[in-house]
């Protein structure tokens, strides 16, 4: 059974389907990229599984549970978690606070805990500093060190895109949406961050649904590659069988147009 | 802060990593039902049976005669023409900066608490039972320019240098401002209530088509009519007014346009202060009492106005200035008398309140507003 | 751009409108009634002399260099030449407006309208001359003292400070003279020294101006204390943190003994100084952490203590006639409950809409208290009478020296429940709710939960203040419970900085403390509050006493500017469109 099952999904702003009968499985484990010119529908389509659009018409199930019509905090809790495509930190929260807001849907302590400075506050607060200093961790020395008292909005920016995907990792995810990571970074970065994501799924053993225009990115991390056009799926299929389709092409290239 | 987190981030070592624990979910009924859909549905049953119980006792205890209720009714619609009026301002500048003016009531009250002082040497002079009509026209002429000066420093001063700040700034000045105002005028003019002259043209009734209506009641909600009509032809109709909707659409491309934002924005106060000082001074007319918090109730009343016919559209606050006014003024003798309140009239302003916290929970785009989805 | 020249003459007459306005809203007139040096200046032409030395300085700025550490040489001598010359001819300007003003409400009887403009006014303003020599001198007046401050703002910036502090301290001691007085009085020394009759005697006087020109002199340029203390442990550290335990127990044992020093009228006007601090610590929660704009705080301190007049009250209908310690917690409870009912429906608003439906919310409780229908419960207009003070055995704080201490305590209690909430679990899903809602609900943040906890606890805190206004004046009047409350409330929490829990208790201290030692601002009170948010807002929006985070958040505009400074040092990444995550969260 797939862990992120999509079957009919439709969402439409005044005339406008920006998603039209969608289809779309995601097995454990996997890394699946979705493509598409702007427009398509995919930043919408991330929109509808984190419950931030309600859908139209169709069904999302994860892990057996029916999302559709559940409010973004609770689809987060059942282990969905997101970046966002023009990086929305807590600028004024510091790097190691945006993590830790993070972790807050698996915590617990409340008001009374964190006045009287209850034990289990306490070892809890201690926890999640630990938890998201592991996390920051993942990204070698970049968010690291006196990294973690800064402010974010004194990141660069591919600190920010990186500091986003801590955030998301600690909220216990088991999916992770990654809407154009690569976006704005430089040829270097790009590089570490398709290696990132490998290791994202080898090492934390994240489901990972990636939303990216960069070619040689979606050819680097793929095991399946999706196309969105107008809202329908146009293709699906290893990296080559999906650059290869005809539909594919015409999609961004427009008619008539010979690969 | 700092030390404390010292100690605690010592204290324990790493807890076990953070992917793969959200094993199993715990929600709680409120992630099945939201929330805000129990509360909606709630307050929705609550007041459908609220209102059908209170007026069927009202009515069916007849404690008023057909000729008390249309009097409320007419009475209702000239209140209304007021808010409408002091709506437009809040809209105006809503649609072209996104700011609530929360000292637009000020700038209502500026224009006919200044325009009494003229109004009463008229009236010493016998100028104003000679010359009603032309000396009605000075009044308004007076408080619609003290108004727009008014407005427009406002804007100069307290608005201009946070244009650009994060929405909570312009709001704190614009109570701050509203306060300063209101105190200001207290100091100068004093914190007496003073009745405005009655002018002996306009006492008494006109019978208009078999029904009769207070001679001031009338004029307000023909000039108020007129007004309005006036201002939907100038913004739809002129260059000035086609600047203002580019304006409101999109500030930066508009400047880009080459449209001077500094003076439509300027121009829009000034539209706002013209209008709320009109309205003063028909305020005056029909309660024919000044005061310096006189701008405060009908302020929040004509925001709520604007509100209810959806911030940002002209004719929203038209329709919704109307509607509030009619019911403000209905309201309480059918829902609550019948009920064996006492003094439902006490109770007006918490009508006016009631219905903009409910036209906020059940819609809050307002009646002619458009439902913009939340972008990402 | 237009001509400095032209600049420096539209200042003088915008300075001259601003004296205009002072004079013709009556506050020169009640001002000239406080010496503040006695026999020689009184307040009102304090403030005359100082809205003219503000137009001189505003008029040299407008040749000056904008940070003037002026350079040597015969450009600079040419500039401060006409720096002076444009502060003179703005101080004429400043002079000659008011002047004309004058021998208008002279000329003709302008009380009718303005009710301060009349024979009182021209009087106190020609001292008792001829309105054409008063006008005369007016002028000369202005004129001198303007060029004057012309010449300091054209001076190095160390002799600029010194003059500053020097003038400040005058004014600032003979302000605080109705508090200092006392408190030197109750030591058992004389007094004569420094005040005289109301004001600073001459010595005084002179006194004021020496330990300010002192503290102009020792006083460093702008000392940064950004360092953050990430717990290491320097002896630097240790020291400074010695330091502050010394000040913390040094200022807990001025508190303790406060009441007796300054007295009883003095002790009340502490009492309420704590009372709005409680407030603001509340309202801090709401809007300084939660970013909530509440104006209709007012409803939940009216709640409280109409609940405990209920409770305890023998006069009350509910005739339970608790005692205020048995009453408290469901006095705590209740308001919580009713900041439930009033946050629930406005979940989903943004913050301008919310800011005026908690207004609403406000204005309906107090329509409802006055109102007939619940006249039967809450006394309508009368109220209820007869609170019983709270009672610890034999000792009954009534008296506002004894329930000064009840009330430091609250304080204590709701600060230290804001001050441990700001890093916890909860205060961090507050900010981040605060700084971009959308993100923090789908980062798993149940908004309508910390909205709700928010609301519930700033009620709660609120509550604790009503019900310990209630014992104070031992009744409560609808009448007690208007938007000014609420209006003074967020006053508190925006001059002291949005979010910063010292902020709270300096802005208690000035805004309300500060006008009840000078009863010659009571009338003007609301008057000044207005004008200091507009101010605040259009020149310091992070307040006095800056939360450090919060800080930066407010002043964007520094903000964008210091990320330019990194990106400049920082070569190797880039940085594009850094403010699109902040524009974006606003739509």
């Amino acid at each position: 059974m797939s862990l992120l099952e999509i079957r009919g999904l439709t969402k439409s702003f005044g005339g406008l389907t920006a998603i039209d009968g969608l289809d779309l499985d995601v097995a454990e484990g996997e890394i699946v990229s979705v493509i598409g010119p702007n427009g398509a529908g995919k930043t919408t389509l991330f929109n509808l599984i984190t419950g931030v659009y309600p859908a139209d018409g169709g069904a999302i199930t994860f892990d057996g549970v029916e999302l559709v019509g559940r409010d973004p905090d609770a689809i987060t809790r059942f282990g969905i978690s997101r970046t966002f495509q023009n990086v929305r930190l807590f600028p004024d929260m510091t790097v190691l606070e945006n993590v830790m807001v993070g972790r807050h849907c698996r915590t617990k302590s409340g008001v009374i805990g964190a006045v009287l400075g209850l034990p289990s506050a306490r070892r809890e607060q201690a926890e999640v500093r630990e938890q998201a200093k592991e996390i920051l961790s993942f990204f070698g020395t970049r968010l690291s060190g006196y990294r973690h008292n800064q402010p974010a909005f004194v990141l660069s920016y591919a600190n920010r895109r990186r500091l986003e995907i801590a955030r998301a990792m600690a909220t216990g995810a088991r999916l992770l949406l990654l809407d154009e990571p690569v976006a704005g970074m430089n040829p270097r970065e790009t590089a570490e961050m398709v290696e990132l994501v490998g290791r994202l799924r080898d090492e934390k053993g994240f489901t990972l649904l990636v939303i990216e225009h960069d070619m040689r990115v979606v050819k680097g991390v793929s095991d399946r590659v999706v196309a969105l056009d107008y809202g329908r799926k146009i293709a699906e299929g290893t990296y080559s069988e999906v650059a290869g389709n005809d539909r594919v092409i015409e999609a961004y290239l427009g008619k008539k147009a010979t690969a | 802060m700092a030390t404390s987190s010292a100690t605690t981030e010592s204290a324990e070592p790493p807890a076990s990593p953070p992917p793969g624990d959200a094993g199993g979910p715990q929600l709680g009924l409120a992630d099945r039902i939201p929330l805000r859909r129990i509360i909606r549905w709630g307050l929705a049953v609550a007041l459908v049976l609220g209102i059908a119980s209170g007026a069927y006792q009202t009515l069916a205890a007849g404690v008023f005669s057909p000729a008390q209720w249309r009097d409320l009714v007419v009475f209702g619609i000239a209140q209304g023409s007021i808010y409408a009026l002091i709506a437009l301002g809040y809209t105006l500048v809503y649609g072209i900066l996104f700011m609530i003016n929360f000292a637009h009531g000020e700038v209502f009250m500026a224009g006919g608490f200044t325009a009494f002082f003229a109004a009463r040497a008229m009236d010493q002079a016998g100028f104003l039972n000679q010359q009603p009509v032309l000396a009605v026209l000075i009044l308004l002429a007076i408080a619609m320019a003290v108004s727009t000066t008014v407005a427009v420093t406002l804007e100069r001063v307290a608005y201009r240098p946070l244009r650009n700040a994060p929405r909570l700034i312009p709001l704190i000045t614009a109570i701050g401002a509203s306060l300063f105002l209101q105190y200001s005028f207290r100091g100068l003019y004093g914190e007496d209530i003073h009745s405005y002259p009655r002018i002996d043209a306009l006492t008494g009734t006109w019978t208009i088509a078999g029904i009769p209506i207070l001679r001031t009641q009338a004029i307000v909600i023909v000039a108020a009519l007129a007004l309005m009509v006036g201002l939907y032809f100038f913004i739809s109709r002129t260059t000035m007014g086609r600047s203002m909707r580019a304006v409101a659409e999109d500030r930066e491309i508009a400047s880009l346009m080459g449209i001077d934002v500094n003076r439509v924005i300027v121009t829009t106060f000034a539209i706002g202060g013209m209008l709320a000082g009109a309205a003063g001074i028909l305020y005056a007319l029909v309660f024919r009492q000044v005061h310096f918090l006189m701008g405060f109730l009908p302020g929040i009343k004509a925001f709520t106005a604007a509100v209810i016919g959806g911030i940002g559209s002209i004719i929203g606050a038209a329709v919704g200035g109307l509607l509030l006014g009619l019911l403000e003024a209905v309201a309480p003798f059918l829902l609550l008398s019948g009920a064996g309140i006492p003094a439902p009239n006490q109770l007006k302003d918490v009508i006016a309140f009631s219905i903009l916290v409910i036209v906020l929970i059940m819609r809050p785009g307002g009646l002619f507003g458009s439902r913009e989805p939340e972008k990402l | 751009m237009v001509p400095a020249t032209t600049r420096a003459v539209n200042r003088g007459l915008i300075i001259g409108g601003c004296v205009v306005y002072f004079l013709a809203v009556g506050m020169f007139e009640r001002f000239t009634a406080r010496p503040v040096i006695t026999d020689l200046l009184t307040l009102g032409w304090t403030v005359l002399a100082g809205l003219w030395a503000v137009a001189g300085v505003w008029a040299a700025r407008t040749v000056l260099p904008p940070a003037s550490s002026a350079p040597d040489g015969d450009e600079a001598g040419g500039r401060t030449a006409r720096a002076v010359t444009h502060a003179a001819l703005a101080g004429l300007l400043a002079g000659a407006v008011p002047a004309l003003f004058l021998l208008l409400a002279d000329a003709i009887n302008l009380r009718p309208m303005l009710i301060n403009a009349g024979a009182t006014m021209v009087n106190a303003l020609a001292v008792d001359d001829s309105a054409v020599a008063g006008a005369l001198r007016l002028v000369l007046a202005a004129l001198v003292i303007a060029t004057v401050a012309g010449i300091v703002a054209s001076a190095p910036a160390q002799v600029r400070r010194v003059a500053g502090w020097a003038l400040g301290m005058v004014v600032l001691l003979a302000l605080v003279e109705p508090l200092l007085r006392v408190i030197i009085a109750s030591l058992g020394l004389r007094t004569s020294w420094l005040y005289q009759r109301g004001g600073l005697g001459v010595s005084g006087a002179v006194i004021a101006l020496v330990l300010g020109v002192a503290v102009g002199v020792l006083r460093r340029r702008d000392t940064p204390t950004t360092a953050r203390d990430d717990g290491d442990d320097g002896p630097r550290a240790r020291l400074a943190r010695g330091g502050r335990i010394a000040g913390l127990v040094a200022g807990a044992v001025l508190l303790l003994v406060l009441p007796r020093l300054v007295g009883p009228f003095l002790s009340e006007v502490v009492g309420t100084i704590g009372l709005f601090a409680i407030m603001g610590i509340g309202l801090n929660i709401v809007v300084g952490s939660a970013g909530l704009l509440h104006l209709g705080y007012v409803a939940f301190f009216a709640i409280g203590a109409y609940v405990t007049a209920l409770l305890t009250s023998p006069a009350a209908a509910l005739g339970t006639e608790l005692s205020f310690w048995a009453a408290l917690p469901i006095v705590v409870l209740v308001t919580a409950i009713a900041g439930l009912f009033v946050g629930a429906p406005v979940l989903r608003l943004r913050g301008d809409y919310l800011a005026i439906v908690t207004l609403a919310f406000g204005e309906i409780a107090r329509i409802l208290a006055l109102s007939d229908w619940l006249r039967p419960a809450l006394g309508g207009a009368q109220g209820i009478l007869a609170v019983p003070a709270p009672t610890i055995g034999a000792m009954r704080f009534r008296d506002p020296q004894m329930l000064y201490y009840v009330i430091i305590v609250a304080c204590a209690i709701t600060a230290f429940i804001a001050w441990r909430l700001e890093d916890s679990r909860v205060g961090r899903a507050w900010t981040a709710m605060r700084e971009d809602e959308q993100v923090a609900q789908i980062m798993g943040i149940s908004i309508s939960r910390y909205k709700l906890l928010a609301f519930a606890l700033g009620a709660g805190i609120a509550s604790v203040s009503g019900a310990l206004f209630a014992v104070k004046i031992g009744s409560v009047f609808p009448h007690s419970f208007d938007i000014l409350v609420s209006i003074t409330a967020l006053s508190v929490v925006i001059l002291g900085g949005i979010g910063s829990l010292r902020g709270v208790f300096l802005g208690a201290l000035v805004l309300v403390g500060l006008p009840d030692l000078l009863r010659e601002f009571g009338e003007y009170r609301m008057l000044l509050y207005g004008g200091l948010l507009v101010a605040i807002m259009i020149l310091r929006p992070q307040g006095l006493l800056p939360n450090v985070r919060r800080m930066a958040e407010l002043g964007e505009e520094e903000r964008l500017q210091d990320q330019w400074l990194k990106r400049a040092g920082d070569a190797g990444d880039p940085e594009p469109a850094i403010a699109t995550t902040k524009t974006d969260g606003a739509s």
